[in-house]
């Protein structure tokens, strides 16, 4: 589903954000990709999503191989992956119904698919009561609630999450993680970008190790050993 | 699926517009007080413009008569300098009016008074005046009484009395209307510089909302359409309320101006009224290019996500 083959990310001058980074995500798969800070997990999510340029290597996402993908094509991509962040990145001016079905509208959705669709992940996020908040009035957990159901909306066969609890105690997050599972039960491949010790442990999937932009480590029921 | 989208992004610019209404109306005012200048330095031109005709328009050729003229030879020299291309008007005023102008003219003057007393017939001969529709034209008339022979049964005619008022007038009203051309555009450029930046200082503040709207899969057009038509809704609006401002203002003006410059036939509000669709067009065309050329230029920047 996901094939990273000798990725590398050079920023200028000679900033190495990942080396010949290689590995392959099977569908349905639920990845743990661990490191600490700095050690090219972000850089791998932004090059997923075609945020940034790939120096050398190539990525492909089911099937597609994205290593240059065109501008005009980038809108497409991301219409296929869903992206989770860790400052949630909602449209402030927009409730949490309006932010859900933006990522709808984007893609020229009919608007009774968009009545029908959004009700049901706000749903399996447990915020249909409050779909009509805005950002502002949702606490932290729910915010990132709302992000979730966003990414999930376009039924993406792959959700990558970058930190979704980092900002987040520990009560959200293993709400966040739980739906996370749940989301990756109904067969879509999760990649979950972390650095908590717990979570990683807990879950005991498999677990990608970078440390200083390279794959040290490749385990399926990993652990986090850094 | 076009209808579709164009819905949505008619609907996202409105939301974008009102829920964002303080800086919908911080732009909207700026757009007023560009306007304002605008509109003034439009106004002003004209104004000054009709002044300077108004003056032009008392300069004229006076054709004093010798006294023994006869009024119906006057009549017919009236007749036939009225055919004259050039000529706007020809007026007659007859010696006897002559005399009772001049009269009432130095009614304070004991000394003259005394002096036509003592004169038993009018001293003062018929005149004719002419009004020509260009001052240049002048030359070209006195050729022509020549020609006709006019000058020989006048007794003055005093063009170059009044020449030197026309030179210098033209020369004024010329740089003036070049003084006009420069303020206005100074002024123009730095209105428009104004608008530029507050809609720039705008999009700035949704950059975020921009990178997050690329991120889940918006194309450039989905995202930068809301913006320029929010920037024609700040054009339609802010034209709207200025007019509607700059008449109500005019219209309180209107007395005291005419009052003080009560010689020059200059009417703010009619000028407003004949011209509205002049101004009032240019300025919107201007206002809605200049929103969208910003909002293009300002949203590039952010769409490079």
């Amino acid at each position: 589903m996901i094939q990273f083959r000798n990725v590398s990310k050079i920023y200028p001058p000679d900033v190495h954000a990942l080396k010949n980074a290689t590995f392959h995500i099977k569908p349905g798969e639920f990845v743990f990709l661990v490191g600490q800070s700095g050690t090219g997990k972000t850089t791998a999510v932004r090059l997923l999503i075609a945020e940034e340029k790939i120096s050398n290597g190539r990525i492909i996402v089911g099937g597609w191989d994205i290593t240059h993908i065109p501008r005009r094509h980038v809108p497409l991509l991301r219409r296929q992956i869903g992206v989770v962040w860790q400052d949630f990145k909602l449209l402030p001016k927009k409730t949490a119904f309006e932010n859900i079905a933006f990522a709808l509208e984007v893609s020229g959705a009919e608007n009774s698919r968009i009545q029908k669709i959004v009700p049901q992940v706000l749903k399996i996020v447990g915020l249909e009561d409050k779909a009509n908040r805005y950002p502002a009035q949702l606490s932290g957990g729910e915010q990132q609630r709302i992000s979730i159901a966003r990414a999930l909306v376009h039924r993406p066969k792959i959700l990558v999450a970058d930190e979704p609890t980092g900002n987040l105690d520990a009560v959200n997050t293993r709400e966040i993680i739980d739906i996370l599972q749940k989301i990756n039960e109904f067969g879509t491949t999760v990649l979950l970008v972390t650095h908590n010790r717990d979570v990683v442990n807990s879950l005991k999937k498999r677990v990608i190790t970078l440390d200083h932009g390279v794959v040290v480590a490749d385990q399926e029921k990993g652990r986090y050993f850094l | 699926m076009f209808l579709l989208s164009l819905t949505r992004i008619i609907r996202f610019a409105l939301q974008n517009f009102y829920r964002n209404i303080w800086l919908s109306i911080v732009t909207i005012t700026v757009i007023i007080l560009t306007l304002f200048s605008l509109t003034s330095l439009i106004v002003i031109n004209a104004g000054v413009n009709q002044a300077i005709l108004t003056v032009k328009n008392k300069v004229d050729i006076s054709i004093y008569f010798k006294t023994a003229t006869a009024e119906n030879t006057v009549n017919d020299f009236k007749e036939k300098i009225n055919s004259y291309a050039s000529v706007k008007e020809v007026n007659f005023i007859s010696a006897n009016e002559a005399l009772e102008k001049f009269k009432n003219n130095h009614k304070n003057d004991q000394l003259i008074q005394n002096a036509l007393q003592e004169l038993e017939s009018n001293p003062l001969g018929p005149t004719l005046t002419i009004k020509t529709y260009d001052v240049n034209l002048y030359p070209q008339i006195l050729n022509q009484l020549k020609i006709d022979k006019v000058d020989q049964l006048a007794e003055e005619i005093d063009y170059d009395d009044n020449k030197l008022v026309i030179e210098r007038l033209e020369v004024i009203s010329q740089k003036v209307q070049k003084l006009g051309l420069i303020i206005s555009i100074i002024f123009a450029i730095i209105s428009l510089l104004v608008v530029f930046n507050t809609i720039r200082i705008g999009i700035y503040t949704h950059k975020d909302e921009i990178g997050i709207m690329k991120l889940v899969g918006a194309g450039n057009w989905f995202v930068r359409v809301p913006f320029l038509l929010e920037g024609i809704f700040y054009a339609l609006l802010g034209s709207i309320f200025f007019w509607f401002l700059f008449y109500v203002a005019a219209g309180f003006l209107q007395p005291f101006l005419s009052s003080f410059f009560i010689d020059i036939n200059f009417n703010l509000m009619s000028y407003l009224v004949s011209h509205f669709l002049y101004i009032f067009g240019f300025e919107l065309i201007i206002m809605i290019v200049l929103n969208m050329i910003s909002s293009f230029i300002a949203i590039g920047k952010y769409l490079r996500v």
